[in-house]
């Protein structure tokens, strides 16, 4: 929408009938910079837990991350949403907070990954509330969470 | 005694606009434009069709049949008429005005717009850039159904901002008074969101899937070079602007020369890092 301007001027993007277009872009966003940043923890915990006897869970639950990533990248260029600026803060910042909790010990990344998991379930329960308000405009997104 | 009738104008919400026609419909009913024409035998005008209530002036009734034109529609259609004096007048409320008049309308209909020109400016840049998106959708299609070869990168660029600046021709006189109309600060949100939905349709035509950091350095590089070939045609006399199009091509084999080089040299460091790491690891066995 235009500033000051009383005209409304009609945009080039293609606006898909009828869904709140900032609602979708902010939650898509948001949830890539949150799998992008996960992705890093792990990899941040892998590099110093890498080879003890916890590796291969950690490379397992890093797996994981990397199919919602990637479901999240899919989504971005379905959505035409622009990825978060703050991208290459959120890669180093995980890397270190990863490193830095596996640096503590085995039970150091365990409750990492635990407080960062339950963080990202209770924003998800929150996104899906909004989109239930209404179910069948936001049917795929809904699927995918 | 001149045939009162009003040409089939959709009705005004804004009041201050003011119609050639003197005479008002009031009772917007079919039957007084019936009497109208009893009182007129020799003038029988087939085309006016009573159709049902006709919208009145003032927005009685409140009932919108298919004839009602929004505010903005008809500030559409006078801005799109008024393009047509900008080689003469310029991006100014004089263009609006002679616009307006060429629809019928009186000259105080300008008074719906800023008196610096800059709805019209504003207005002539979204349609360019919906021009530009259909063209693009155009030959995507053209490329899907197999009628067309896909261009690579390099050159979709150039054509894309080649067929968006050549949109200025027409005005090219007038174009810096434009371009200082469109860094008015009261302007500023618009054009630049303007400016950045146009250069993020192009990129996403070129098939721009990048989903990290790239998105935000493809973007203004293209912007980069969309603003200076812009600025070189302004002073380009060559034939056709021909010195302006081997601008733009030499900035868009810079761009992609600049993304080819990022990626060699992010490649070499990490091939450096993990060069570092073996050596260390080697070391401290």
């Amino acid at each position: 929408p235009a500033g000051g301007v009383s005209l409304r001027l009609c945009s080039t993007r293609v606006t898909l009938e009828g869904i709140n277009k900032p609602l979708i872009e902010r939650i898509i966003r948001v949830d890539h910079a949150g799998e992008y940043g996960a992705n890093r923890i792990y990899a941040g915990q892998m590099a110093v837990l890498g080879r003890s006897s916890v590796g291969p869970i950690i490379r397992q639950m890093w797996n994981q991350e990397k199919d919602h990533l990637k479901k999240f990248n899919e989504l971005m260029v379905a959505y035409r949403v622009r990825p978060t600026v703050l991208l290459p803060f959120w890669n180093v910042a995980g890397f270190v907070l990863g490193a830095g909790s596996a640096l503590l010990g085995k039970k150091g990344a365990m409750a990492c990954t635990v407080a960062v998991e339950e963080s990202i379930s209770d924003h998800y329960n929150s996104q899906i509330r909004a989109l239930m308000e209404d179910p069948e405009k936001y049917k795929d997104l809904l699927q995918v969470f | 005694l001149r045939c009162q009738l009003s040409p089939p104008q959709r009705a005004l919400r804004t009041s201050a606009v003011l119609r050639r026609v003197s005479e008002e419909q009031k009772e917007p009913l079919a039957s007084s434009s019936q009497q109208q024409f009893d009182s007129h035998p020799t003038d029988p005008r087939p085309e006016q069709e009573p159709q049902g209530p006709r919208p009145s002036y003032t927005g009685q009734g409140g009932q919108e049949s298919e004839d009602y034109e929004s505010e903005e529609q008809l500030q559409h259609r006078i801005l799109t008429a008024a393009l047509e004096f900008v080689p003469e007048h310029g991006w100014t409320a004089e263009a609006i005005a002679e616009g307006a008049k060429t629809l019928g309308l009186s000259v105080a209909a300008a008074g719906m717009f800023h008196s610096d020109g800059s709805e019209l400016v504003l207005h002539f840049v979204s349609q360019c850039n919906t021009k530009l998106s259909e063209l693009l959708e155009q030959e995507q299609k053209q490329v899907q159904l197999g009628e067309a070869e896909k261009k690579p990168t390099e050159q979709f660029l150039r054509d894309a901002v080649e067929a968006r600046l050549r949109m200025l021709i027409p005005y090219i006189e007038k174009w810096p008074q434009a371009l200082s109309i469109l860094l008015l600060p009261h302007n500023i949100p618009a054009s630049l969101n303007l400016l950045t939905s146009m250069i993020d349709d192009i990129w996403h035509y070129a098939g721009d899937q990048s989903t990290d950091f790239n998105w935000y350095t493809r973007r203004a590089v293209l912007t980069g070079v969309y603003n200076t070939t812009e600025l070189v045609m302004m002073q380009d006399s060559s034939p056709d602007f021909e010195d302006t199009w081997r601008f733009l091509e030499n900035r868009v084999a810079d761009a992609v020369n600049m993304g080819n080089t990022a990626n060699q040299v992010q490649s070499t460091g990490e091939a450096v890092v993990q060069g570092l790491m073996g050596a260390a690891v080697t070391v401290s066995n």
